[in-house]
């Protein structure tokens, strides 16, 4: 009887462990591909309710903004909604899952850099936000004509969006020690920035100060580009929100990983 | 010296069977504060949080559309939404409080406290829906509350107010137990609200009149019982219907009835609770 022997030794790899990163930042896409009745067409549903809704309650009617019609203008601002929230609730959750089940250290014992970790994580979650996204305008593109949208404006403004978000979501992960703390950040944050950043209405109309103060909004900037690229409309300064929106995400991404490279409430 | 524990002679008569009648009062009392203490043990999220979003919608509604329509059923666009949007957060929540209590108990196994005590399939239906109901009403009026204070309402007609509030609330808090009954993992119930409560929501005309939609969709709309409920209910505030009143009544009574019937006969029978 011949026992087959292979002895094992770990596994060789130069400065970035390629594989590790890339299994590492497909966890969540694959986790999100699994259950995606609920992630994927839950949002898409809920989405197209929004614009049928307000598609009935206005129609195009009274509505004086630039060449684009309102259904135009609306499917941005549903786009980034979806690509922000869940690329919040991606990071968050996986974070948060893990830590309260126990399982982060899965995470922390496979031989990742920090660095690779925050990547994986931060990729992970902005895959996820921009899949849903993708799926959002490829529904809402069967009732709204886009004449010519610009890709690279486009994309650009989506994946920068998608990286803020991740990497927020990945603080909110971190920082949080039980499910209350997450959903509180998802109500009382993220939600009002999102909703008050321009999403689902021109800020031409609102008052001087309103308009003020929505232009502190990152989420603004990210709506503004993205529809930029999607009907060529925007409000504000697609470079100074592009300047903006690169210095916040290079400056998040610094602090995450700090954070992870700390164990800052992951390790004991 | 103490006196010896061990050969005293017992205080109490051994203990006995608790005596009750028809009904089970303690028992339906017992379960009914069980419902509302937890979900008022994180009020955040189930008060709070609905009220902010709530506020939120309301805001969004009014910067988008409130410029180009300035009237609907005869009032501004903010008094005819502000009951609508009331209407739809207290029916999610009834839905949400009763559906998660079954579920979660059911997934992790604790539903057997609720089965095991001696109480009787009206008495398991009554003390969950009043559960529901109570976190319904509780996140309608504070939610009413904040409104008064940003848009002024009044209320013209008091009954319709709280008729279809109360039935509103009791209608969705039984379709939770049905549905959390039904479903045996999380995703059910999440394709459930994505799939069944949303629509029938957002297309039951709380964000527009539905005399606006063409004949057809009109026509739609007029058998969702969700419109029912948020036009009798905007009638009490606004003094405007866009459907008959009394088929309003006459519907969420029936439906109430109806689902009343069902849950009680799926508890009864102990469908996909019992072994």
């Amino acid at each position: 009887m011949t026992t087959q022997t292979r002895t094992l030794q770990p596994r060789r790899f130069g400065r970035v462990n390629w594989l590790g990163l890339a299994t590492f930042a497909g966890r969540d896409m694959r986790r999100v591909l699994k259950s995606y009745r609920y992630s994927l067409l839950g949002p898409l549903v809920s989405n197209m309710l929004f614009l049928a809704v307000f598609h009935i309650a206005l129609g195009d009617r009274a509505w004086n903004f630039g060449a684009i019609g309102f259904s135009q203008f609306l499917v941005a601002g549903l786009v980034v909604f979806a690509v922000c929230e869940r690329s919040f609730e991606t990071a968050a959750e996986s974070i948060l899952y893990d830590k309260l089940e126990g399982m982060i250290w899965d995470t922390l014992m496979a031989p990742l850099t920090p660095l690779e970790r925050t990547i994986g994580y931060t990729l992970g979650a902005a895959s996820v936000g921009l899949l849903t996204g993708a799926v959002v305008l490829a529904a809402s593109l069967l009732f709204v004509r886009l004449p010519a949208p610009d890709v690279p404006l486009l994309m650009f403004f989506a994946v920068t969006g998608a990286v803020i978000l991740g990497l927020c979501g990945i603080i909110a992960g971190i920082w949080a020690e039980k499910w209350d703390h997450q959903a509180a950040l998802n109500t009382f944050l993220l939600l009002p920035l999102s909703f008050l950043s321009g999403c689902y209405y021109p800020i031409s109309g609102l008052p001087e100060i309103g308009r003020q103060l929505i232009q502190l909004n990152p989420i603004f900037y990210v709506v503004d580009g993205v529809r930029a690229g999607l009907t060529g409309f925007h409000e504000g300064s697609l470079q100074t929100g592009a300047m903006l929106l690169l210095s916040l995400a290079a400056l998040l991404f610094i602090l995450v990983h700090r954070l992870i490279r700390s164990g800052y409430k992951v390790k004991p | 010296m103490p006196p010896n524990l061990m050969t005293a002679t017992p205080i109490q008569p051994p203990p006995q069977v608790r005596q009750f009648g028809r009904v089970n009062w303690q028992g339906l009392k017992t379960l009914y504060l069980k419902e509302v203490r937890r979900f008022a043990k994180v009020a955040t999220q189930t008060v709070l949080a609905p009220l902010v979003t709530t506020l939120l919608f309301l805001a969004i509604f009014v910067l988008a559309l409130g410029r180009s329509v300035d009237k609907m059923g005869g009032v501004t666009f903010m008094e005819f939404l502000a009951p609508g949007l009331i209407m739809m957060t207290m029916v999610q929540n009834a839905f949400a409080n009763t559906s998660s209590s079954i579920l979660i108990a059911k997934v992790q196994g604790n539903i057997v406290d609720v089965l095991m005590p001696p109480l009787s399939p009206g008495e398991l239906t009554a003390g969950f829906a009043l559960g529901g109901m109570t976190r319904g009403l509780l996140v309608g009026l504070t939610t009413w509350a904040a409104m008064t204070l940003v848009v002024g309402t009044h209320i013209h007609a008091p009954f319709f107010v709280l008729f279809h509030a109360a039935a509103a609330s009791l209608l969705l808090s039984q379709l939770g137990m049905l549905g959390a009954i039904w479903a045996v993992k999380f995703d059910h119930l999440a394709a459930v609200t994505n799939f069944v409560i949303t629509p029938l929501a957002f297309l039951s005309g709380t964000f527009y009149s539905v005399e606006r939609l063409p004949g057809y969709w009109a026509v739609l709309a007029h058998i969702n019982p969700f419109f029912y409920m948020i036009d009798g209910f905007r009638y009490g505030f606004i003094g405007h219907a866009d459907g008959s009143l009394a088929a309003g009544l006459a519907v969420m009574a029936l439906a109430n009835l109806a689902l009343w019937a069902l849950v009680h006969r799926l508890f009864a029978t102990g469908y996909r609770l019992k072994a």
